[in-house]
């Protein structure tokens, strides 16, 4: 972990009129580190991936990716992060091809019809899907799409909101290997999660947050399972 | 990065079956009523040539009579219409369809339909033009309120967002994909009524100029709706809200604003009513305008202007007829008073248009409609151009019969006479409407009216494109 951080939260907080979402949070995610926040809900997890990608305002303190603030050129920052949410959402009248033709063009990236076939192989999404519309998708394949769409930015950072939530075991698996992948090859990864079997399985640390704070952090290598959701669990409720 | 988003918006619009569904509106709506509107002008057309040709041979064949007998047998004249009359008659309702010319007195059309509306009833007539202006906003509407409002309840703005472009871009690119999606789903229909027009009518380059400004005030004035929708869309937090506003402003612009700048107008410049207005003209002709003394006296001094100029001491040693001199005097008094009162009448109304246009603060409709109905030159000014021709022609006509009545006879003898070689030699009434410039310059105002709303509009998307959030 000597890489210098792309994702910093320093002294963050952020109010929604009178109400705290996050409390003097910092944090930092080199490149090539996972980073799974846990917290229940309300806990200030997605405020936080919001803040970073400049939808929040900071009350005061900052967020910084790759050194820069969203406020001071919010284009050039989101060129540098790849977004999934919880729901990765799509045109539904357009095929998973079409789909990630439509975002790289936006994002800069024009792809040819073998790129865009390639990327979407990679994710791991059938070919037979790849003309067919987003309508008819599954979560699991719609978040391959978005991570086609990752891969084509060559973004240098990650933001997922519940990315598993939603997903049966295997699809949770595949796609815990692939965020796994992502970090090996540099990028910086924030994921916000309930899910700690896939927090263990694929954060290099693990965050803890409660109402705004973050309450613990430690290195994900360097707890047990069971360790891990013992102190979850106290964490939850207020012990 | 905009052509990209315009492709898309244009994709969504083919798949998603609302281009199915409204370019099958739109055709059947506006094919429907241009087809109508077509056959009521081909009608009114047919109607004024055979009455046109009926009057003229009753005309010509009035036998031996006296030439100012003759000439109150009158004439009837027809205001052509232009091609683009087809699709918006504007004021032909009300402006009537014909004008009576005879001695003595300037006449207001006739056979005028709508004669007892009021100026509000002017607005709302079912034609193609009401298509265009009333009804083809709300489809923009239709197209264009959740342009935005979906994409953020569905979450892809967000994606959007992360992939770096602006809230410019998105707006400005979605504002082009759907004025481009409009102008595809009307393509159908306005392709099958302009084969029609070109089909029945010799469209000459005058009709075709006066259709290209016609088309691109319609699409200013869609762009307007697309704009404000996408603004409205993307400022709303919900897709309902959006929708009901924007279908608030399109009551208000299209039926409401009218209305009220109809009575508005009413109130602050009246309409003279016909009694007074011919009492009025009546008391100026028997009573004189300033200095001019009462028609006696007028009479009188012309009498002896005349005595004096020909050397005898009463009108029956004149040479020439001195009834048919002294009528001419009377009438060309008379004409000098019309003038006037038709003057400040024309005034009267022109003021009443502008003001109707205070309401265009509340919408583009009432510039849109009124600068329809000018390039199809159906509006006031149009008729005041075929007024003004046709009083030419009633000072030529009557001229000429008050000068056989004149050279034919001597003194204050009324024995004049003409016969159907002289009705045969007046010349025909041929009327050359004006050209599109001049359309466009009675326009200004309108044209005004819709570059401010543009100009608002385009704003109002540049400010919720800054304040654009996810």
């Amino acid at each position: 972990m000597s890489h210098p951080p792309l994702l910093q939260a320093v002294n963050l907080v952020v109010h929604y009129k009178s109400h705290q979402a996050i409390d003097n949070l910092n944090l930092s995610v080199p490149a090539g580190c996972v980073y799974a926040m846990l917290g229940g809900n309300g806990a200030g997890k997605t405020s936080t991936i919001a803040t970073f990608l400049g939808f929040n305002l900071p009350t005061s303190g900052q967020v910084l990716i790759d050194g820069e603030t969203p406020q001071q050129n919010p284009e050039a920052v989101r060129a540098k992060l790849a977004y999934l949410p919880e729901n990765v959402a799509l045109y539904d009248y357009m095929s998973g091809l079409e789909n990630l033709s439509f975002f790289c063009t936006l994002a800069g990236i024009h792809l040819n019809k073998q790129q865009a076939t390639e990327l979407l192989n990679g994710t791991g999404l059938q070919a037979d899907a790849h003309h067919k519309r987003v309508a008819m998708y599954s979560k699991g394949m719609r978040q391959k799409v978005g991570l086609a769409i990752a891969d084509a930015k060559q973004a240098k950072v990650m933001l997922l909101d519940e990315p598993t939530s939603g997903l049966d075991p295997s699809a949770a698996n595949d796609f815990a290997q692939r965020i796994r992948n992502a970090a090996d090859s540099g990028m910086a990864v924030l994921m916000a999660t309930h899910d700690l079997f896939n927090a263990k399985q694929v954060a290099d640390r693990i965050g803890i947050m409660k109402t705004g704070r973050l309450v613990e952090e430690f290195d994900a290598h360097s707890v047990a399972h069971d360790e891990l959701e013992a102190k979850y669990l106290a964490h939850a409720r207020g012990l | 990065m905009i052509i990209a988003i315009v492709k898309k918006e244009i994709l969504s619009l083919l798949r998603d079956g609302r281009f199915l569904v409204l370019a099958l509106s739109i055709f059947i709506l506006l094919s429907g009523f241009f087809l109508a509107s077509s056959a009521e002008y081909q009608q009114i057309q047919a109607e004024k040539q055979a009455i046109g040709a009926d009057v003229r041979q009753q005309w010509d064949n009035q036998g031996v009579k006296n030439p100012h007998s003759a000439a109150h047998f009158g004439i009837y004249v027809f205001k052509p219409d232009l091609a683009l009359a087809a699709i918006d008659p504007g004021l032909r309702p009300f402006t009537g369809q014909s004008l009576w010319l005879e001695p003595h007195k300037r006449n207001l059309n006739r056979h005028t339909p709508a004669a007892d509306q009021t100026l509000s009833g002017r607005f709302g007539q079912m034609t193609a033009a009401f298509v265009l202006y009333a009804l083809l906003p709300l489809m923009m509407i239709a197209l264009a309120f959740n342009a935005i409002s979906q994409e953020r309840e569905q979450g892809t703005l967000r994606m959007l967002h992360c992939l770096g472009i602006s809230g410019k871009q998105l707006l400005f690119g979605k504002f082009i994909g759907l004025l481009s999606a409009f102008v595809l789903v009307l393509s159908p229909a306005v392709l099958v009524s302009l084969s029609i027009l070109a089909y029945q009518f010799s469209l000459n380059s005058d009709d075709l100029s006066r259709m290209l400004i016609l088309s691109l005030g319609f699409l200013s004035y869609y762009a307007i709706f697309a704009a404000l929708s996408m603004a409205v869309s993307a400022a709303l937090p919900s897709s309902r809200a959006v929708l009901f506003s924007l279908v608030a402003f399109w009551l208000a612009s299209v039926l409401v604003a009218p209305r009220i700048g109809a009575a508005v107008a009413e109130s602050l410049q009246p309409s003279p009513e016909a009694t007074q207005f011919w009492q009025a003209i009546h008391h100026d002709i028997q009573n004189g305008l300033d200095n001019d003394g009462n028609a006696k006296a007028r009479e009188a001094a012309f009498k002896q202007q005349v005595l004096q100029q020909y050397g005898v001491e009463r009108p029956e040693d004149l040479p020439l007829g001195y009834t048919a001199l002294l009528r001419h005097f009377n009438d060309e008094y008379a004409s000098k008073v019309h003038d006037l009162h038709f003057g400040k009448l024309r005034d009267s109304f022109q003021q009443q248009q502008a003001l109707s246009h205070l309401a265009s603060c509340l919408g583009p409709t009432i510039a849109m409609r009124s600068l329809s109905m000018t390039l199809a030159g159906m509006d006031l000014r149009h008729q005041y151009h075929f007024d003004d021709a046709a009083e030419q022609y009633r000072h030529y006509f009557i001229g000429l019969t008050d000068d056989w009545d004149r050279q034919r006879s001597q003194g204050t003898q009324r024995n004049a006479e003409g016969d159907n070689l002289d009705w045969h030699s007046v010349e025909a009434f041929n009327y050359s409407p004006p050209n599109w410039q001049f359309a466009l310059t009675t326009a200004w105002l309108d044209l005004v009216v819709l570059a401010a709303w543009l100009a608002a509009a385009l704003s109002l998307l540049i400010l919720a494109a800054r304040r654009l959030k996810p």
